[in-house]
């Protein structure tokens, strides 16, 4: 058995450090659509934006509504691809408490409200604007929840104020996040 | 060797081979996320072509570019006007100066699972920019640096990192005019002339 135990030591060793870097992993974390382990729900922060006229946004003012929050940026091509789907969204589930929340990530709010007025979007063959609200965010407002690894990052937050879900990535189709709204509204 | 043993060694192998997955996936990214930060997806490196560079003599600067595998960044010349070109932006010292503009490299038309039908121009692995510079006669006699800026907005397959602006810089030493002095690094040189 001393013999085994000496052959089998190193793949033993592997597995134990391997885990151990899998289990640092915080829970809820997912990336583009794949589905990623419950986690456990966390409070939204408390953050206040700015709307793309200056105005106080807090998100806090969304309690009631299940909230997808939608880090973006016009420079971003994933994200620009990723928006027919959460028009879509937008447009399936307002009706029901849902709402999408976008929040740009550019230097300057200037870019930002021409985009959303005027970029056209391929939604299942018809062409159409943004129709979810949209706000500034910041470094600041990145890391209040938790900072940003890349762009777009989307957070699923439940009506109660609670961080469902987080989503790395562009959205490769909307069969996940659609699941996933579904499943709370 | 026991029913036992060997039961334990196949499941070993498995588990080593599942964990030595796993690290690698560590290694290269977290649920999709960029496994770097912007600042880091680029290392520039700065070169000169001349030893020691002599007042009153053109010479050229090239920064090397070396761009993390699995990543991309726009070209200088971006495919639309909203995403963020890559710029380098020198501050000269002083009696030094431009001769012409910089010369970037052509990027390459890629597609991406996020624009599966839009060729992105980007740049990847290496890439050289060259610029043209005269040392005038006032150009201080000795060691002296050309600090730069280099912006560039990186991606990975499925998500971007934001825009961001890092440092290099270019290290010459400076003799007096009709200084004898050599060709550096014409591999890197020779392509630009």
């Amino acid at each position: 058995m001393n013999r085994a135990y000496r052959t089998f030591l190193p793949a033993i060793v592997i597995l134990v450090v391997a885990a151990s870097f899998s289990g640092c992993k915080s829970g809820g974390t997912s990336g583009g659509d794949s589905s990623g382990t419950a986690a456990p729900l966390a409070d939204e922060p408390n953050v206040t934006f700015k709307d793309l006229q200056g105005n106080n946004v807090t998100l806090a003012g969304f309690k009631g509504k299940l909230l997808l929050v939608n880090f973006w940026g016009t420079w971003c091509e994933p994200c620009r691809g990723e928006i027919p789907i959460l028009i879509d969204m937008q447009q399936n589930y307002a009706s029901k408490g849902f709402t999408v929340l976008g929040v740009a990530t550019n230097d300057d709010a200037k870019a930002v409200d021409p985009f959303i007025h005027t970029t056209q979007f391929n939604v299942n063959g018809h062409p159409m604007t943004m129709n979810y609200p949209i706000v500034m965010g910041s470094d600041d407002i990145s890391t209040q929840f938790g900072g940003l690894l890349g762009m777009p990052t989307s957070f699923l937050i439940s009506r109660d104020g609670k961080i469902i879900k987080r989503y790395i990535g562009a959205f490769p189709n909307g069969d996940q996040i659609n699941k996933d709204v579904q499943s709370h509204l | 060797m026991s029913q036992a043993t060997e039961l334990l060694r196949k499941l070993c192998c498995v588990s080593a081979v599942c964990a030595l997955l796993l690290m690698a996936g560590v290694a290269t990214a977290q649920d999709g996320a960029p496994a770097k930060s912007a600042a880091e997806v680029v290392k520039p490196h700065a070169y000169v072509s001349l030893d020691p560079v002599p007042r009153g003599k053109e010479f050229q600067v090239a920064v090397v570019l070396e761009i993390s595998s699995g990543f991309h960044m726009n070209s200088h010349k971006p495919s639309d006007s909203y995403l963020i070109a890559t710029n380098l932006t020198p501050q000269l010292p002083a009696g030094v100066t431009m001769v012409g503009d910089i010369t970037y490299p052509a990027g390459k038309n890629e597609k991406f699972p996020f624009s599966p039908d839009k060729p992105l121009n980007v740049y990847t692995g290496s890439v050289t920019l060259h610029m043209k510079l005269a040392a005038g006669d006032s150009t201080a006699i000795g060691t002296t640096t050309i600090p730069m800026s280099l912006r560039y907005q990186a991606c990975n397959t499925n998500a971007c990192l934001p825009p961001v602006k890092i440092p290099v810089t270019a290290e010459l030493t400076v003799a007096a005019a009709g200084a004898k002095s050599k060709a550096v690094h014409p591999e890197l040189f020779a392509a630009s002339k």
